[in-house]
């Protein structure tokens, strides 16, 4: 018990802005981000349709001990695992009481063991995928599928921009508690205090719209400024950004093996 | 030409102005929203799911596609892809509906000053994306799992937990999240946040029919399309055995999933854009 308040404690909004950033900024140097970002999405579409035809829950068992392998190998945040796990326990064990008690047993159970395999394979293949792509890479990769350069551009900005935001949400919220004043009297089960803070939380998005607004507006200048809208229009433009996407050996070594194993499980099975 | 040229020019970035913005407030609302701890039952969350207010005021105040369709987009990048709870091409479904319902928020508002029509325009904005979305849930579950028929209480358990999480996301989310703070935030930000971004704010436009027939029909058609690739994307079905194999395993019931969703935004619609439309005729009457 001690143990698990322990980690409890240690999930801060502080602590979550720093996970954050690392997942953002940080994993340069591990195998899955040294691979062609167009190789890594294409392996996690493979894994995130493939699970959902199989029912068998041996299978389901060894993808989801290699999405775990590779997750494991990508340095993959803890906190963000924890908070996987923690969700996924807490709804098989409602599904679960609930089906109980409507006469189900442990049959319902069992039943909802491959859905819930399933679902830890995706998000693990998600997690591990997305928190070793580079912003960058992963919008090239889009914008080389043909995704407007406007949404591309979106994404890799906004990646980059999320600690900042939060960073400033922060402030905000830490500046109108230190100048407002919380309810003098908790009220019951604290429910004053809740309704004070939550109404913080919503008030400080007012400053934030409008900070927001004006650094968007900054940054868009800044890029007509340079003929953004010109060159995304640009065939030339768009190739010689993209030139550097390169499929090697090694990407293709990376895919071929995912495959063959998914395809071995198959044979073996059967 | 050079002019027009220049004119696309502006709209463009003009466009990029509001993708960004409205993409970065909202995905970072979403992440607050996740940050922030909840009270659990499974499925059932007590807890804030998404300051919904955020893009629903946005797109009030612009009334602008680009708006909508960075809600769900700033959603996925922010929070889904950065916590790892994208969902695959099951989000593909949350982009359609969401957009939509944001879409049909920022054009349900005729005069952004009548406390009466946001009021409407926000629970319709996130009631239609939530209905929706439970409906689509509950029939992932309902065919997700082999042999649920063989469980007994099994499907009845779903399809409670599934509808208490409805009334609960609608009266926290929508009214608290939603509707509240859309009523504060409206009136303050409008004609001051669009002069930032050299836009013109909205004005009283009470002759557009909030719902072109056109608008109507993609609703429709981007529903099906929706529906039916989430439910591909959840059950995983080949697609190339399709009639034969697909209809034995789940039964001809499942087709009516995503008609008789889409069948209920047509009704929807319809409804609203004839409201519309009779508005319209007595206002010309008189006039």
């Amino acid at each position: 018990m001690e143990n698990i308040m322990k980690r409890l404690n240690k999930i801060s909004v502080e602590n979550i802005k720093l996970e954050i950033m690392r997942t953002t900024f940080g994993n340069r140097d591990t195998f899955l981000s040294q691979l062609d970002p167009r190789v890594l999405m294409f392996w996690y579409l493979i894994f995130a349709i493939f699970p959902w035809f199989i029912y068998d829950k041996i299978v389901l068992v060894a993808l989801l001990a290699f999405v775990t392998f590779i997750a494991a190998i990508s340095k993959v945040s803890k906190v963000i695992i924890f908070l996987l796990c923690f969700g996924i326990a807490s709804e098989i064990i409602c599904y679960g009481i609930v089906a109980y008690f409507l006469g189900g047993g442990l049959e319902a159970f069992l039943a909802l063991i491959g859905l819930t395999m399933k679902l830890a394979t995706i998000s693990l293949a998600s997690i591990a995928i997305f928190g070793n792509i580079d912003p960058e890479r992963l919008s090239d990769a889009l914008l080389s599928w043909g995704v407007p350069g406007q949404i591309t551009f979106a994404v890799s900005f906004g990646y980059r921009m999320v600690p900042v935001l939060i960073e400033e949400y922060n402030n905000i919220i830490n500046s109108f508690r230190l100048r407002g004043k919380s309810p003098e009297h908790k009220g019951f089960l604290y429910w004053r205090q809740l309704l004070h803070m939550l109404k913080i939380a919503i008030y400080a998005f007012y400053p934030l719209i409008f900070n927001t607004a004006k650094r968007t507006r900054t940054t868009v200048e800044a890029l007509e400024v340079r003929g953004f809208s010109y060159a995304l229009q640009n065939k030339e433009v768009k190739k010689l950004k993209l030139a550097y996407l390169k499929i090697r050996l090694k990407d293709i070594a990376f895919l071929a093996g995912s495959v063959s194993y998914v395809i071995f499980l198959m044979i073996i099975v059967k | 030409m050079a002019n027009s040229l220049t004119q696309t020019q502006v709209n463009q970035s003009k466009t990029l102005m509001l993708f960004i913005l409205a993409m970065s407030l909202s995905g970072l609302e979403n992440l607050v929203a996740e940050i922030i701890p909840e009270f659990q039952i499974g499925p059932i969350e007590l807890g804030i799911s998404s300051f919904i207010f955020i893009p629903l005021v946005l797109v009030i105040l612009f009334d602008n596609i680009w708006v909508a369709l960075a809600a769900p987009i700033g959603e996925i990048v922010f929070a889904d892809l950065i916590l790892g709870e994208f969902g695959g091409l099951g989000e593909f479904e949350e982009v359609i509906l969401l957009t939509m319902g944001l879409y049909l928020a920022g054009r349900l508002v005729k005069d952004v000053a009548s406390r009466k029509q946001l009021i409407i325009a926000a629970l319709v904005g996130f009631g239609f994306t939530e209905l929706a979305g439970t409906m689509i849930d509950i029939g992932k579950v309902w065919i997700g799992i082999e042999q649920l028929e063989a469980v007994p209480g099994l499907p009845e358990s779903i399809v409670a937990l599934e509808g208490i999480d409805f009334l609960v996301e609608f009266v926290i989310t929508g009214i608290i999240f939603g509707v509240l703070p859309t009523l504060y935030f409206v009136p303050r930000l409008y004609g001051k946040l669009e002069p930032m971004l050299g836009i013109k704010p909205r004005e009283i436009d009470d002759s557009r029919n909030p719902l072109p027939i056109a608008v109507t029909i993609g609703a429709v058609i981007a529903v099906i399309l929706g529906t039916t690739v989430a439910f591909i994307s959840e059950m995983g079905i080949n697609i190339i055995e399709w009639e034969a194999d697909f209809l034995d395993k789940f039964g001809d019931n499942f087709i009516w999933v995503p008609i008789g969703i889409a069948a209920l935004v047509a009704v929807i619609t319809f409804i609203l854009a004839k409201n519309g439309k009779t508005k319209e005729a007595k206002a010309s009457q008189e006039g």
